[in-house]
């Protein structure tokens, strides 16, 4: 912005004189020298800053030289075997990854990725990024609470089940300046299409960007990312259950008895990948994604398949019986369909209080199971949507207590904040709402968090109630809210809570 | 804001706000939960910011470098503390301008017991005149004038182009009060440059 100082505004020569100095001040600012100068102290400053006594110092510092010097002989021999024969360990180790080959890598947490050829995979604060190609995931059970993500385009896939599949199509959709090859370094404007698949379990699709969720996938179901070309972001979110495999293919799809697609082939990506890049060249390595797709030791069982048909079908009290079946067995398939009985309760047979029921029951048998955190939220969903405010409420501080870490607390803490509010109950909906703005996403909860928080402080008379209202409307400026935040912001009391 | 130029922030610039609340949220977040990337990117958007704040403010050249990596330092410290209530900008001027104080009462009291004990003065502030023009070495020195309450005030406004009510914020003041050390401020600044050009 051109400066155009407002004060002083006097036509006399000390005026402007001080004017273009004041102005002068506002623009002037250190050298790119100083601040890289700056971050490298910085930088220094902040990471030591846990060890205090000079004796642990000391200890620690030789603690860690031993271990490091140890590890280096571990891993040494390791290391450059691993980069000709494709040990999965060297996964974890390495920033990026390209596969001329499928391979199979062992990530942090023993998750097993299996890249498809020439997919290229980052590793980025030890979270996977796909950058192009086929990528299949085998997720173990993990902590309730801690997912497993992996970024793709603009997309976050979260995982809360085990198997899945993600495809970031090489060929470019969006305008390349012209350029259609098929090759990017990640740094063009176009947008490559994303699309997942689950095997088994439950997967998430976000927009990475607007901290939407875009879909949930179950066993069979697959997404595919818009058209770019169609539209500029991703498109809303469509997580109705899949048609008959005879309809034509939507966004989300369940072709329940077809094979996964096999890997595509794409063209080597060595000549776009940066320096810190690592080719993994295996001869030995065997498996495919697509052959360890299919592999009949990993597919899924025949009755959840034929669940899935039923479902896609339309017949889900045939789906309900196989899945009761299902869950009498043991392992993942057994503990999926005891999650899935009650989804099949409450979303296709209309009976939320059996399907709270059968979610209580698939807790009672897997208290720490993978789909323990969809559990309780589909619980206290239901419970909610049903009038039922105190056991939703319940369940909803058993939640908020029991998932410290879980990216559903934003949701249910703003959850519990509307049903306290709708009870009139606005100091404990202020410290629900609270909950909500410490998470930060997903944005919509946060900005009805901020909104509804400001409401309940001018309804409790707090003097920081307007300033609440106000900092709404400086956030969210074109909010779902703006016109009740303004009436609030203006001193008045607003039709809240 | 009101209508009035004279009312107007200094240059009006977008850059102190840095995101909107929610984006400042999820940088916050990312840096607790020890993410090197947005720490660095938390670093880029604000410490030019920062280190403009601190020569305004009268931090001396020798000092300004370190000064600005303590306040950083000081940043990633208190993230956890950080709740949104505030803009993030507000909250990093506030550290700044607490930092700052400190600063400058150090090399007060420094001054002081140099002259109590050694009998002379302290040393002016060694110039830039590599950094800075003339006409901004002038500013410092009638700006050196004013009160740390009014020269905060004045800073904020006039160079670093923030709304009074974020001003208010970060001096922990009523808005009128701010309004007030600003009129000051301005007439005080004013009357000082029109003597020193008689």
């Amino acid at each position: 912005m051109t400066p155009q100082h407002r004060w002083p505004e006097g036509p006399d020569e000390v005026s402007a004189e001080l004017r273009r100095a004041l102005d002068e001040a506002s623009l002037h600012g250190p050298d790119d020298m100083t601040l890289r100068r700056g971050w490298s102290a910085v930088a220094v400053q902040v990471q030591p800053a846990r060890t205090r006594s000079g004796f642990w110092f000391a200890g620690g510092v030789a603690t860690t030289a031993a271990l490091v010097l140890a590890g280096s002989f571990w891993l040494w021999p390791h290391a450059t075997e691993l980069a000709s024969s494709g040990h999965p360990k060297a996964a974890a180790k390495s920033d990026s990854l390209i596969a001329p080959g499928a391979r199979r890598l062992t990530l942090e947490g023993g998750v097993e990725a299996v890249l498809g050829r020439s997919s290229v995979m980052q590793i980025e604060d030890g979270a996977p990024r796909i950058e192009r190609g086929e990528v299949r995931f085998s997720v173990p059970h993990r902590q309730p609470g801690h997912p497993f993500v992996v970024r793709a385009e603009g997309f976050r896939v979260v995982v809360v089940g085990t198997r899945f599949g993600i495809n970031v199509d090489g060929k470019t959709e969006g305008n390349v300046d012209g350029k259609t090859d098929g090759t990017t370094d990640g740094k063009t404007d176009g947008k490559k299409a994303v699309g997942v698949d689950v095997d088994e379990g439950i997967v998430e699709v976000w927009d990475a960007a607007t901290q939407r969720r875009l879909a949930r996938l179950t066993p069979g179901e697959s997404w595919q990312s818009p058209e770019v070309a169609a539209e500029a972001s991703p498109g809303p979110a469509t997580v109705e259950p899949a048609p008959a495999p005879s309809a034509p293919a939507p966004r989300i799809s369940t072709p329940p008895t077809t094979p996964p697609k096999p890997a595509r082939s794409f063209q080597h990506a060595a000549k776009q990948t940066a320096a810190r890049t690592l080719a993994l060249v295996s001869p030995r390595e065997t498996a495919t994604a697509s052959e360890r797709a299919t592999s009949p030791a990993e597919a899924p069982t025949a009755e959840s398949t034929a669940a899935r048909v039923a479902l896609a079908a339309g017949d889900a009290p045939r789906a309900l019986q196989l899945y009761r079946t299902l869950a009498q067995g043991t392992g993942p398939s057994a503990e999926n369909a005891g999650y899935e009985i009650g989804k099949v309760l409450n979303e296709k047979l209309g009976q939320p209080a059996n399907a709270v029921a059968a979610w209580r029951h698939y807790r009672a048998a897997h208290p720490d199971g993978i789909l323990r955190v969809e559990a309780d939220v589909s619980i206290i969903e239901t419970l909610a949507r049903t009038g039922d405010t105190d056991e939703a409420l319940s369940e909803a501080n058993d939640f908020l207590r029991r998932h410290p870490d879980s990216e559903r607390r934003a949701e249910i803490a703003r959850l519990a904040g509307d049903l306290y509010r709708a009870r009139g109950d606005c100091r404990h909906a202020l410290a629900a709402y609270q909950i909500t703005l410490g998470a930060s996403r997903p944005r919509d909860a946060v900005e009805a968090a901020t909104f509804h928080r400001a409401a309940c402080l001018v309804h409790l008379g707090d003097s920081g109630g307007a300033d609440a209202a106000r900092a709404y409307l400086h956030a969210y400026p074109s909010g779902k809210f703006r016109g009740e935040a303004t009436v609030l912001a203006g001193g008045g009391s607003g039709a809240h809570p | 804001m009101p209508e009035n130029p004279v009312n107007t922030p200094g240059l009006m610039r977008a850059a102190p706000s840095g995101g909107s609340l929610t984006a400042d949220l999820d940088m916050v977040a990312r840096c607790r939960r020890g993410d090197s990337v947005a720490w660095r990117g938390l670093y880029d958007r604000y410490a030019p910011i920062v280190y403009r704040f601190l020569s305004a403010f009268g931090v001396p050249n020798e000092d300004r470098e370190d000064a600005c990596q303590e306040v950083f330092v000081a940043i990633y410290r208190s993230l956890a503390r950080f709740r949104g209530e505030a803009r993030l900008s507000t909250w990093i001027y506030r550290i700044a301008a607490r930092h700052a104080g400190r600063i400058s009462r150090r090399r007060r009291v420094r001054g002081l017991l140099s002259t109590l004990l050694l009998r002379e003065p302290p040393p002016p502030p060694a110039p830039d005149p590599s950094e800075r023009s003339e006409r901004l070495q002038i500013l410092d020195e009638l700006m050196s004038k004013l009160s740390p309450k009014k020269r905060l005030v004045l800073v904020l406004f006039e160079i670093e182009g923030v709304p009074i009510e974020e001003v208010a914020k970060i001096a922990g003041c009523p808005e009128n009060t701010a309004w007030s050390r600003l009129h000051y401020a301005r007439a005080e600044l004013m009357a000082m440059a029109k003597k020193r050009v008689r």
